[in-house]
Formats: structure tokens, sequence, C-alpha cells
């Protein structure tokens, strides 16, 4: 253990050097792409330089910016109630035993049911404006919060559950304060997995019937054979991809601080 | 110094004439089965106000069973608990417990004055009194600085200590403790158990501990509850009459000390065999 936090405060101690460490293989992807894409003719692979060139173009003076937050906003949404109802519905069912008997099976019924086989379902039942893009987004990324929190709970040393009782916690309290706590670690690997999902469903429900949208700039770029412009398309999901789970670790560092500082502590 | 407003609840008088705000409970009875297995059976004990039992037996002999029973935690099959007179169906605000594992029974997640402090908000008390309470219970088990560390940064006594402080700040009138200082070293659990003491004296209280030590059942108890047998129940109530002034040195060295604690001890075999 005392090596092990040695090792740390020498990282903390050389930022240059942790930063190396994050970034040298991403760093050596782009600059390999950069060289070997340089000057390329091909139709369906232009160089990384053409790409980036209509990247920037497109957000400065096109509409990839405004459809870049359009996106994000579709997403941000469909997280956020996947997450709300996720964690309360876990938390509930992680708790009572019988409501996990009664709703176990028609939960892993309906969890099979692959995400991209409703899209055009939820499309014509829902309209093209936003509101079926947030639902599909927000369905399929209920599930893996809502198993990780149930496990969580599930986890849980009975002891707390005792000390709750013993002590007379009222219920609001306990599970604010005892069972999301105690299930957060859980909940945090569950909406990991959902940020990741989230991404590509954002793209894939603007795929059919979006007039605007990340999505749709890909998939009509791509019917045009605007070949660079849906490279680009792809490019801008691909960084944003990596911005959110770089974000997404230093929230989970920060709301999990005492797990990972007592997981220390406890070796 | 503690809980200034409870000076005024009526109190009751033991035999040794300790005046204690810690109401008598009373055992009768008691049977307690897993599924078809019995393993509490006809159980009969009292605790009166102020007074510090150890129940002690093997291991598996059914000691947490009875605890939890006790702090009405757990149903009983038959029989009843009663404190102050009426039969206990849930756990009740004046019995404060301190588990066997006090590692998994503190929030990892909060600061130790929190942990303290939890309870009483509970109960709907405002954030400034609750802490203040549970200041003052940390100051009376000798952890005044160590409100702001989390649980996971403390030794073991420290943690188990936080334990005790929760129990006292949620005004536990009886203190139950499963194997209290069972995982601990030997100098701390001598630092503990004089704390029992000192505790017991000072604010009154009726204290039962569960331990696998007959040394520290004889140091600590007015009266050790002997169990054994499957299914269990009291072989033995061996009253201790060695004061409330008790020494770790001079009290062991005691020869009815050592009277005492042969007389547990044989008990224990004689089941056994
Ligand atoms: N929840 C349970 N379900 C079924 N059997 C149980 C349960 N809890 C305890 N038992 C059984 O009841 C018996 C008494 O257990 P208990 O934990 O009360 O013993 P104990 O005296 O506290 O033991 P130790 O000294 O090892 O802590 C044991 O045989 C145990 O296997
Ligand atoms: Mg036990």
């Amino acid at each position: 253990m005392t090596a092990d936090s040695n090792r740390k405060r020498l990282w903390r101690a050389s930022p240059g050097l942790s930063l190396i460490q994050a970034w040298w293989l991403p760093i050596i992807c782009i600059l390999a792409w950069w060289f070997l894409s340089a000057g390329s003719k091909s139709f369906y692979f232009p160089s990384l330089e053409t790409i980036l060139a209509v990247l920037w173009r497109d957000l400065t003076e096109g509409p990839l910016l405004s459809y870049m937050w359009i996106s994000l906003a579709n997403m941000a949404a469909g997280l956020v109630i996947s997450i709300v109802l996720g964690v309360a519905f876990g938390l509930l069912i992680g708790e009572f035993g019988q409501l996990r008997d009664a709703l176990m099976p028609m939960l892993n019924f309906l969890r099979s049911v692959p995400p991209a086989a409703i899209v055009p379902l939820v499309i014509v039942a829902l309209g093209t404006d936003a509101a079926p893009k947030i639902f599909i987004i927000a369905l399929t990324c209920f599930w893996p919060i809502l198993l990780n929190t149930i496990d969580g709970v599930r986890g849980m040393t009975p002891q707390l559950r005792d000390t709750a009782s013993a002590f007379k916690i009222p219920y609001s309290l306990y599970f604010r304060r005892v069972l999301l706590m105690a299930a957060l670690p859980q909940i945090m690997a569950g909406i990991r997995i959902a940020v990741a999902v989230a991404l590509v469903l954002m793209v894939i429900g603007e795929f059919f019937g979006a007039s605007e949208g990340l999505g749709f700039y890909i998939n009509e770029n791509k019917q045009r054979f605007a070949m660079t412009e849906t490279w680009a398309g792809t490019v801008l999901i691909g960084f944003l991809g990596y911005l959110l789970s770089a974000i997404f670790v230093k929230i989970e560092a920060f709301a999990l601080s005492w797990y990972f500082q007592s997981e220390n502590a406890n070796d | 110094m503690i809980r200034p407003k409870l000076q005024t609840v009526k109190t009751h008088e033991n035999g040794d004439g300790v005046a204690s705000k810690a109401p008598p409970m009373v055992v009768r009875d008691l049977s307690k089965s897993y599924g078809s297995i019995e393993v509490i059976s006809g159980l009969n004990m009292h605790v009166d106000p102020g007074e510090i039992i150890c129940i002690v037996g093997p291991s598996g002999v059914g000691k947490t069973t009875l605890l939890r029973s006790l702090s009405g935690l757990m149903p009983p099959t038959s029989g009843s608990v009663s404190v102050g007179g009426k039969v206990i169906t849930q756990p009740l605000e004046e019995i404060g417990i301190v588990f066997q594992d006090y590692r998994g029974s503190l929030m990892p997640w909060m600061r130790t004055l929190e942990n303290v402090a939890f309870p009483l908000q509970g109960r709907g008390i405002g954030k400034a009194e609750r802490e203040q309470r549970a200041q003052e219970c940390l100051d009376t088990v000798g952890l005044s600085d160590a409100g702001q560390k989390y649980p996971w940064e403390l030794s073991g006594g420290m943690q188990q200590r936080v334990a005790i402080a929760r129990a006292l700040a949620y005004d536990a009138h009886i203190l139950l403790m499963d194997e209290p200082f069972g995982s601990l070293d030997a100098q701390t659990r001598l630092g503990l158990e004089d704390l029992v003491l000192d505790l017991r004296s000072r604010l009154k209280i009726s204290v039962i501990v569960v331990t696998h030590d007959i040394d520290e059942a004889v140091y600590l108890a007015d009266r050790v509850v002997v169990l054994a047998g499957k299914p269990a129940s009291v072989v033995d109530n061996v009253d201790v009459d060695l004061g409330m002034n008790r020494d770790q040195i001079k009290t062991k060295s005691d020869p009815r000390f050592v009277e005492y604690r042969n007389r547990v001890l044989s008990e224990i075999m004689r089941v056994r065999d």
C-alpha cells in the first residue's frame, strides 16, 4: 500500500508524465492516420487534413455546431431520464424482494428487445421531432443503470441495513443516504455504460426521420456521396465520445472519492 | 455532561442503589427458530437498570440471535422481550446497538461526526443540534478530534468507539454490544473495556455485552449469563460481586475474580461435555 501511494505521489508530482501516459496511444493513432492518409486521392478515404478542414468549415460556417448542440441536448435529456428512472426503480426493486420477484421476469423479457429494432416503431408512434430520439436513448440506457443499481443494492453489507433499522432511520433518509450511497459505485459503472450507449443511439436515432443533428448530417452527406463531410461528422462523434468519457471519469472520481480511498485503506 | 435534558427523565433504582435512567428489561420464555431448527428455547433473563450483563457461550450457540431478539430487530418465535414493562415488537429509541462487525456498520461515505449524528437526523433533529450532540458523544469516548475523519481513516479500536458514540448519541439507555472487541488487539481491548465501565458509571446506562472471552465477561459484568445447549438456554447466572470500581490489574488478580472465572469456565466446559 505504501509503494502504491508512493507511485501515486510520483504521478501527481509530474503532470507531464501522466499526460503522456493517458494520451500516447490516441496521439500515435492520430499521427499515423494523418501521415498515412496524407495526399490521399481515394474517394472513400480522404486525407485527415481535408477531413479536419471540412470539419472546421462546417463547424464555423455550416450547420454542424448547432447540430451538435441539438444532438447533445437530446442525449443529455435521454440520459437524465434514464438515470432518474433507472436509479429510482433500481433502489426499490433491489430493496424489496417481493417487488423483485414480481417484476424481474417481465423486465428480463423487455430488456432482450434490441433497441435498434424499435427505432422505426418509435418514430411512427412519436413523430420525427426530438421526442422519439430522447425516448430511444432513455429506454436503452435505462437497462444498464437499472440492473447495476439493483446489483449495488443487493451487494450492500447487511450490517448497514441492520444499522438503519436498529436506529429507526426513516425510509426517505435511508434511500437517499444509505442505499443510494452504498449502490453508488455500481450505479456509476452503469452510467458509464449508458453514456457510451447513448452516444451510439443519439446517432442512430437521427438516421431516420430527422432533419437536424449529427446523425442527420452524417446520413445526409453519405446519401449525397459527400465522403469528406461524412468522415468529418464521424470524426466529430469520435472526439465527443472521447471527451464525454474523460468528463465522466472526472465526475466519477469526485463522487466516489470516499470509495476509492477506502478501498485503498482496506488493502 | 451529555444530554442535559435527560436529567429530568424518571429514574429507576436497582439493587445497588444506582440511580439509572435505563428501563428494566425482562425476557420471558424466549424461543427462536430458523425454519425448523430451534436455536433458542425457553430462555429467561432480566437486566436491571444500570446493570452490566455479559452473555457468554460457545460459538454458534445463539448469542447473536439472542441479541438481535433483544434489540427488536428480529421477532422471537415465541415468548417476549419487554422493556419498561412493554413488550417490544420493533427497535426502540432507548436501545442502542454496537454490532459485531464495526467495519460494516459505519458508513464509509460519511465522516465520523456525520456517522454519529445520522440516527438523530432520522428523528428530525436539526443539523446544529445533532452535530453538537454527536461531538459531545465523540468527546465522551475520547475521540474529540476525529469528527472530520472518515471511518476508514481510523484504527479498529477508534471505529468501535465511533460505533459506541453513535449508540450514545441516539440516547440509548440500554446498550447492546455483540462481541464488540473481538477483533481488536489486547491493549485496545482493555482500554475499551474500561470505557464501558466508565460509561456505565457516568451515564447510568444498562449494558449487555456478548463475548467469547471469559476474563472480559467477569471483568465487565455485574452478572454473567451463561448460554449453552442446542437449543440454547441460560444454564447459569453468575453474580459478580467485585464492586463498581474495577482495575485491569488489581481486579483480575483478586482471588474472587479467579473464582468467578473458574465457575463460568467450568459451567461452559460441563455443558460442552
Ligand atoms: N439467519 C439465519 N438463518 C438460519 N440459521 C441461522 C441464521 N443466523 C444464525 N443461524 C444459526 O443459528 C445458530 C446460532 O447463530 P448465532 O449467530 O446466534 O451464534 P453466536 O453464538 O452468535 O455465534 P458466534 O459466537 O460465532 O458469533 C447457528 O447454528 C447458526 O448457524
Ligand atoms: Mg455472534
